[in-house]
């Protein structure tokens, strides 16, 4: 589904090159559940723009659902990122401006979509979340658990193959964190393929692989155990 | 991308709605109104005169310690200086033709009175302006007769400036000649002036020659000029010359010099005492001119202010929804959505603006017709007036919305 070979980002400002990513390699599989973990800074949220194709890189291949997207216009990827990829971000990111509908909404007419299939799809996700008694409520009348299943339900609307998630409960208590993980693994059930960055090892224990990132490089599973979480904090650049 | 989602977010950001709508309103109803008005004033200073413009000039003189008009012989002798004069000037190389007269299209020195086609009337009279002169007054000014004859030498007489001569012959123009005879010929017919007894004989037509008043309220005869053979002897008179292609200037200036020679004892005023015609069409229609430029310049100012206001908003917006941008090309929008989105908006703003400013265009208008008299404006110039703004809108917002297309899909998870 989705596999990085040898990838690396470099940001370039007048003064430093930052390597983001460095030799970064990993593979994906249909319908797989991971959790990428790592100190602030090491890389993991570049990993994710670079794999949602929010961001192009500088070396290395990246294949998506097969596809070489190197060479893809502008276009193209937002295409892609329209039909295949659903985003969570940290901080539920809705448009203030629309209600709870119109937000699900935003994707689908994006798509081209007919009314009536989107009226279907809003309602089904929205129900999913939980949420279908909310459609007229503006985000800034939710509570921060709601926003992020009103985000969860935009992301899901579309039906996405790869669901990408950038510590989705960063942002929320742990019961509401809880409910929101939960809604992930339902997903995940249904056949989705799940990347999400996250911060909190316990969250990370309930994926199906834990995938450790160390100054914009995946650190194998095994060495993961070695490292406690003040050492971890020693890795992060200064 | 459809207009449902544009209108439900515009709902949250009503104050800049309203300003923007607001502005392109009022602009529309001004640019509007001056624009008919610019349009008015061409259209008034684009009339034809009915003469021949080109290498015309006006001479305009007063003799010193010149005779009374009142009596016979004072006329007699003020006639022969009139006739001494014209004849120095048909004598200049440069000069094609000449005609003593007493006013021309333009001047705004005007002898007006009534005509009407029943001896001693006290009402019905037609508006008409009188031009005194010789039997050259037709072929100088270069007016195209389009029935009868022209004046002849025996025609013309001439008669102290407060004497009342008899008038047995005048030409008159074609429009005065309908309003007078509306059902049928006007040559040949008798008319009465002023309320006279007298009889005059229309033996010629003009085409067109309009009358020396530019006012207002002058416009309802404008073009309705009776032409009399009569010399009018004043201490002051007025030589209409034709110079030959190409040599006003020379001729203006040998008319002065030529004019002094035959009797020194007489005044030309150093501005207004030759003029060109060129100069007293430009005096005529200064104030319709710089009315013009006014009404010109309020329309740019207007404009201008109003795709600054819609720049500086729009660009406002963007900024504040840089975030949201980013956000929408996570999902899935291409460039051209997002700048899709800000055109769309503008339309959507400049429509509500357009039907207030149609309304308040028309208020404007109806207002005017009632206090200045003016016309009422034809529908045409709203139809214009809507798609400016309308276009102006949306190549005023085409620069941020640009920069709102290239917000790049990362801002969504970089950004705060
Ligand atoms: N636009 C940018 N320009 C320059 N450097 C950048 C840019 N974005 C990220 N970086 C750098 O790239 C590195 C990786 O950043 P990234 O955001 O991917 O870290 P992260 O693992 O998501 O951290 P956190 O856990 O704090 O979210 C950091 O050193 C960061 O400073
Ligand atoms: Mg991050």
């Amino acid at each position: 589904m989705l596999k990085m070979t040898h990838l690396s980002k470099v940001y370039r400002t007048e003064v430093v090159e930052t390597y983001a990513l460095r030799d970064f390699s990993i593979d994906v599989k249909e319908g797989e559940f991971v959790a990428v973990t790592g100190p602030s800074g090491s890389g993991k949220t570049t990993f994710l723009t670079i794999a949602g194709l929010l961001e192009t890189f500088t070396g290395g291949s990246y294949h998506l659902d097969g596809v070489d997207v190197s060479h893809l216009n502008d276009n193209a990827r937002s295409k892609i990122r329209n039909e295949k990829i659903g985003f969570i971000f940290q901080a539920f990111n809705l448009i203030p401006d629309l209600n709870v509908y119109d937000n699900v909404e935003v994707p689908l007419r994006y798509r081209g979509m007919k009314a009536a299939e989107r009226k279907k799809r809003i309602m089904e996700s929205l129900e999913r979340v939980g949420l279908s008694s909310r459609l007229k409520h503006y985000p800034a009348e939710l509570s921060g658990g709601q926003q992020q299943r009103v985000a969860i339900a935009r992301a899901l609307a579309g039906s996405p193959r790869l669901l990408l998630a950038d510590e989705p409960t960063g942002n929320l208590d742990t019961q509401m964190a809880r409910g929101v993980m939960e809604l992930l693994e339902d997903i995940h059930r249904e056949g989705a393929t799940i990347v999400m960055v996250t911060h909190d090892p316990e969250l990370a224990t309930r994926a199906q692989r834990n995938v450790h990132v160390i100054d914009g490089q995946v650190v194998d599973v095994a060495e993961d155990r070695v490292f406690s979480t003040s050492q971890l904090a020693e890795h992060s650049p200064a | 991308m459809t207009v449902h989602p544009i209108i439900a977010a515009l709902r949250r950001h009503k104050a800049g709605v309203i300003l923007i709508g607001l502005q392109i309103a009022l602009t529309l109803a001004i640019v509007c109104n001056a624009v008919f008005i610019i349009g008015q004033r061409i259209s008034r200073v684009d009339r034809p005169t009915g003469i021949n413009e080109s290498n015309l000039f006006l001479v305009t003189q007063q003799y010193v310690g010149a005779p009374s008009s009142d009596t016979k012989a004072g006329a007699d002798k003020l006639d022969t200086m009139e006739l001494e004069d014209a004849a120095a000037l048909r004598q200049l190389p440069s000069v094609a033709k000449v005609s003593v007269i007493s006013s021309m299209p333009l001047l705004n020195s005007a002898w007006n009175g009534g005509m009407s086609t029943k001896p001693q009337a006290k009402s019905g009279f037609k508006m008409t302006t009188y031009y005194f002169g010789d039997q050259n007054m037709l072929s100088t000014l270069g007016a195209q007769l389009v029935a009868g004859r022209d004046f002849n030498a025996g025609d013309v007489q001439h008669a102290g400036f407060r004497t009342d001569a008899k008038r047995p012959v005048v030409i008159v123009t074609q429009s005065l000649a309908h309003k007078l005879f509306p059902n049928g010929s006007a040559l040949g017919k008798t008319v009465y002036m002023d309320g006279s007894g007298s009889p005059s004989t229309i033996i010629g037509i003009v085409k067109r020659l309009q009358t020396p008043s530019t006012s207002d309220w002058a416009s309802s005869f404008a073009y309705d000029s009776t032409l009399i053979p009569t010399r009018k002897d004043a201490f002051f008179s007025r030589y209409l010359v034709r110079a030959k292609p190409g040599q006003m200037k020379a001729a203006m200036a040998a008319a002065h010099d030529a004019l002094f020679k035959v009797n020194p004892m007489r005044v030309i005023d150093d501005d207004m005492g030759i003029r060109s015609f060129a100069s007293i069409r430009a005096e005529a229609y200064k104030q319709d001119v710089s009315m013009a430029i006014l009404m010109g310049a309020v329309c740019i100012i207007l404009l201008a202010l109003t795709a600054a206001g819609i720049v500086g908003l729009t660009s406002f917006w963007v900024g504040q929804r840089t975030k949201q941008i980013g956000v929408r090309r996570a999902l899935g929008a291409r460039g051209i959505d997002i700048l899709r989105y800000f055109q769309l908006e503008n339309l959507f703003i400049a429509g509500m603006g357009v039907v207030v400013g149609l309304l308040l265009a028309i208020g404007v208008n109806q207002w005017l017709v009632q206090h200045f008299e003016m016309d009422r404006m034809p529908l045409g110039y709203l139809f214009v007036g809507v798609l400016v703004v309308l276009v102006l809108g949306q190549l005023a917002v085409f620069v941020p919305a640009r920069r709102a297309s290239r917000v790049p899909p990362v801002t969504a998870t970089r950004s705060v």
